[in-house]
């Protein structure tokens, strides 16, 4: 399926006005199956645009459309089949996991019977297991963002709003919410929208993303075309990480240092070359390697250098 | 020699829902009937169960010491028309304690963008929780009364039932309901705190009723009779009994002066609208 022919959301124009600020200046943007992330800074109007997509907020002018529904008119329709994830917190703590699920999945319009076996299947994708039957008002913050992530998903929704889901999260936790992430846009065939104001961490579970910046938009493509000019590996060694470099220099590499790593430019026309020309110095050189991880660039440095092409006033 | 395996797990992975999605009065009616359940404690914690149903414990002694007089002494000795006035500092107390239970939370813990993030409009999720609440004040009422009753007959004073009072004061406890419940929804909503919530629904049972009755003591001693019923109004359950009076033919328990039938029904009409045009908007201003 192709963006254009069944678009998860689209927006046309789209403007926000608050008294005081403006939340979204004319965006124009569309978004297919799949995992879709948001970027921008804190206050660059993503939670804005979630919540005109839900349909519970009107918009100053320009329009907005969800699995093909109007968010003016058939905001019902939309919140029928798509799930919500708010960045806050938004759990009762005298209830437990599955009491507050199956009250949610009730909320969406599923008999009792079936939101308890919904609410069991979901809690148990998210990975949470005994502690379920616990009130939440002790849950970690990682358990709490599960929690919340099942809610959103109780109901079986073609699409899924993600606000900030990795907001508070430690490492780890960061990680195994993104891979999560990534399986429902996968293996649940349910479609993402993930925002987030850390870049980094999207290209790895996104197919395409979208980069607003003060309710504008600044760019949006599939992530390939975001990071597909500049592929580097990252090596680390013990010691002799400038003798590595020197050496990789005048095999003809371009090598740039970041602290302990080597970050090496892949060969466009001959990745191959790169690889083994690092692999060949480390060996020569008789070096103990600690790291040799394969990078992508970053969508950091594409936003950096769109901002600067288009400074935001 | 291993046996051979009996039973297997397989992980069959995510499964869609294709089943019934029902419309969103279920979803209502749903958040209703745990709202109503939660009034009284059901499902909650022991300790969330002790307040309530002390209080219709107590609501209840009147009805048992009531029918053993009758048994006793085959005198009939509480009227119907008067237990909610004779008991309302009781019904005060349960409304004081369980309106912010039903929408405090929701607003401290934000969990209202995820009612509202589903099929469930303001009006909605407002009318589910008014309706729990009022449904719980007219159980309260309704069932020690019921009991009496079933207890009157069973006894079998001499002299007909009294039917009519009976049936007059189910009326008086809905009214009881909608008013009691529009009113203690508004004062504790304005509030995410369930404390101050709890404090705000009993100071203004307790302002109100203070009002009344200084104000009627006063406009009485100073020979305004005529105007001291009026005063009285402002006390709910003398509104309620005034309005219970006027529609179902009862005695009020204040009989000296009662305003104009028409002018009391009014009143709580114009108390119910104002106190639930407060409530939606208040929610329709939380919800943007």
């Amino acid at each position: 399926m192709t963006a254009s022919a069944t678009p998860c959301f689209a927006t046309e124009g789209l403007t926000k006005r608050f008294p005081r600020v403006t939340a979204l200046d004319d965006l124009t943007v569309a978004a297919g199956t799949g995992v879709t992330g948001l970027v921008g800074a804190n206050g660059a109007g993503k939670s804005t645009l979630i919540k005109i997509l839900l349909g519970l907020l009107p918009p100053t002018s320009g329009r907005a459309s969800v699995l093909g529904l109007d968010t003016a008119t058939q905001g019902l329709e939309i919140r029928r089949v798509v799930g919500y994830m708010p960045e806050h917190d938004c759990l009762p703590p005298d209830m437990s996991a599955t009491e507050f699920v199956v009250h949610m999945a009730q909320m969406s319009g599923l008999p009792r019977t079936a939101a308890r076996e919904r609410a069991a299947d979901t809690l148990r994708h998210v990975g949470l297991d005994e502690e379920r039957y616990r009130p939440m008002g002790g849950y970690s913050t990682g358990m709490r963002q599960r929690v919340k992530l099942a809610q959103a998903l109780v109901h079986d929704p073609q699409l899924v709003f993600l606000d900030e889901p990795t907001n508070g999260l430690d490492p780890q936790g960061r990680d195994d919410m993104l891979a999560l992430i990534r399986r429902v846009g996968t293996e649940f065939g349910i479609s993402v929208l993930v925002t987030s104001h850390l870049l980094g961490e999207l290209e790895r579970v996104c197919d395409h993303v979208i980069v607003i910046d003060g309710g504008r938009l600044l760019r949006s493509s599939a992530i390939r075309e975001f990071t597909r000019a500049e592929q580097t590996v990252a090596v680390e060694v013990e010691e002799g990480q400038q003798r590595l470099a020197e050496r990789l220099i005048a095999g003809g590499e371009t090598v740039a240092a970041q602290g302990r790593l080597l970050t090496v430019q892949v060969s466009a026309d001959d990745p191959g070359r790169t690889y083994d020309a690092v692999r060949d110095a480390v060996c020569d050189l008789g070096l103990s390697l600690l790291r040799l991880e394969q990078r992508r660039g970053r969508i950091e440095d594409v936003f950096k250098e769109s901002t600067a092409k288009e400074p935001v006033a | 020699m291993t046996p051979e395996p009996t039973a297997v797990i397989h992980d069959i992975g995510y499964r869609h829902y294709d089943g019934v999605r029902l419309g969103r009065g279920r979803a209502t009616l749903a958040l209703g009937v745990q709202s109503l359940r939660g009034v009284f404690g059901l499902g909650r914690t022991v300790r969330a169960k002790i307040m309530p149903l002390l209080l219709v414990a107590i609501m209840l002694m009147p009805t048992v010491v009531s029918i053993g007089v009758m048994a006793l002494a085959k005198q009939f000795v509480m009227p119907y028309p008067n237990y909610a006035v004779f008991m309302q500092a009781v019904i005060a107390v349960f409304l004081a304690a369980q309106s912010p239970y039903l929408v405090a939370p929701d607003l401290r813990f934000r969990v209202l963008p995820l009612y509202l993030s589903r099929p469930l409009t303001v009006t909605d999720y407002v009318l589910a929780k008014l309706t729990a609440l009022a449904v719980a004040l007219f159980g309260l009422l309704a069932v020690p009364l019921t009991i009496e009753f079933v207890g009157e007959l069973l006894v079998d004073l001499p002299g007909p039932p009294h039917t009519a009072d009976y049936l007059g004061a189910l009326g008086g406890a809905v009214l009881h309901a909608v008013l009691l419940s529009s009113v203690g929804i508004a004062l504790a909503s304005f509030t995410p705190r369930r404390g101050l919530g709890v404090a705000s629904v009993i100071a203004f049972y307790m302002f109100t009723a203070a009002v009344s009755g200084i104000f009627a003591g006063v406009l009485i001693s100073s020979g305004r009779d005529d105007l001291a019923g009026w005063a009285l109004l402002l006390n709910p359950f003398f509104l309620v009994d005034y309005v219970q009076s006027a529609l179902f033919g009862t005695t009020p328990v204040n009989t000296e002066s009662a305003p104009p039938g028409i002018a009391s029904c009014l009143i709580l009409l114009a108390v119910v609208a104002v106190a639930v045009t407060g409530v939606l908007l208040r929610y329709r201003k939380a919800a943007s």
